[in-house]
């Protein structure tokens, strides 16, 4: 293609024209941050961990009526510890998980197994979400029905309840906390959208390439 | 990181530097966004030179570190949405280099060029650097043929905007 060959030649002459940056300029850019897409991705997941200890945490040491309940409910001591040994469990795989899928990130490998990499990252992160989303929509169910029938007050409310409104109390419940998951995880779906819009496009299009 | 390593590392960029100015050149439309990819090159490029193993040539390295940060791990700033009338011709030869028709068709080439997506701009650029399809491949994480295959719809592509 002759056009092609003209750009080509074109090009070739390019490398007399651009400003040559001094070892002296080099220097300080060594010192700079960098603002890649796995950085932010790295804050996130951090972030996400962060916030999901405290999310679980911070009532039950915060509050006195909370843990009461809480142990109220969870009365048999080995199931109270069984559960805590496997909320631990997960957050350490999942910190493990994540630690060595950023280790596999690197910008040496060819551009596919990058791509690869890093969508690796996002998804046990995403994992790591819906763990939490399901833990906590349980938490909510399970804490509401143990409520009711651990408080006397509650109890002897729903007792003067119809079918009808008994019915209605739990579809609110239930309804409340379907909404409240339903917007982190729409929040989720942005975020992680926003970040890795063009990474996405640009695996696909590689993707394409291979049929 | 100890000085020896920094010191060769600068040597060796300052003197390979216009691979990263070529990257930039294609994939960014102003001197800011430029600068800005110029720098996140030489970051990704630094942080990864303690385990170049020199196995590959610099050069070579350089390509694989410098497209990838472009396609994939460089965050758009916001200086790089501003866009101005970049169409090569400011990092040119001059203009008496060529007759009018080239200068004219140079001119629609690059725009073309600038139309291509990242993956397709990656393969361009690559060609123009005159790599053969093994590098090619083995840089993109994709097998000779589909290089090929794909290389030649751009051609294509190309010649179709060239030639309406």
């Amino acid at each position: 293609m002759d056009e092609l060959e003209l750009l080509k030649k074109d090009w070739r002459k390019q490398n007399t024209t651009y400003k040559q940056l001094s070892a002296k300029e080099i220097y300080p850019i060594l010192q700079k941050k960098s603002s890649s897409i796995v950085k932010t991705l790295f804050y996130i997941s951090v972030g996400e961990l962060v916030f999901w200890i405290l999310i679980n945490s911070i009532p039950y040491f915060s509050s006195d009526s909370y843990r009461e309940r809480l142990n109220a409910v969870y009365s048999n001591e080995y199931v109270f510890a069984g559960l805590t040994f496997i909320s631990y469990g997960v957050i350490l795989l999942f910190i493990y998980l994540l630690f060595k899928s950023h280790k596999a990130i690197s910008a040496t490998d060819n551009a596919k197994k990058l791509m690869e990499s890093i969508l690796k990252t996002r998804r046990v992160i995403k994992y790591y979400v819906i763990y939490n989303l399901v833990m906590v929509s349980i938490s909510m169910l399970v804490g509401t029905y143990f409520a009711i029938v651990n408080d006397p007050k509650l109890t002897d409310s729903i007792s003067h309840f119809n079918n009808k409104q008994v019915f209605m109390a739990y579809a609110i419940i239930i309804g409340v906390t379907a909404f409240l998951i339903l917007i982190i995880w729409l929040f989720y779906k942005l975020l992680y959208g926003l970040l890795l819009k063009r990474l996405n496009r640009n695996y696909q299009e590689l993707k394409k390439l291979e049929f | 990181m100890n000085k020896e390593l920094e010191h060769s590392f600068v040597e060796l960029l300052e003197k390979h530097q216009n691979i990263i100015h070529k990257v930039c050149r294609l994939y960014t439309n102003n001197y800011d966004a430029h600068n800005d990819l110029f720098q996140e090159i030489t970051i990704q490029l630094w942080r990864a030179y303690p385990k170049f193993r020199g196995d590959s040539k610099f050069s070579t390295w350089m390509y694989r570190v410098g497209l990838n940060t472009a396609i994939t791990l460089y965050r758009k700033s916001k200086r790089s949405i501003i866009t101005q009338d970049f169409d090569g011709v400011e990092f040119r030869m001059k203009a008496e280099d060529y007759d009018n028709t080239e200068e004219e068709q140079l001119k629609t080439l690059y725009k073309a060029v600038h139309e291509l997506n990242d993956i397709e701009k990656a393969l361009i650029f690559l060609y123009l650097e005159d790599k053969d399809y093994r590098e090619i491949s083995e840089t993109m994480g994709i097998s000779e043929v589909n290089a090929r295959v794909k290389m030649n719809r751009i051609k294509t592509k190309l010649k179709t905007i060239l030639n309406p």
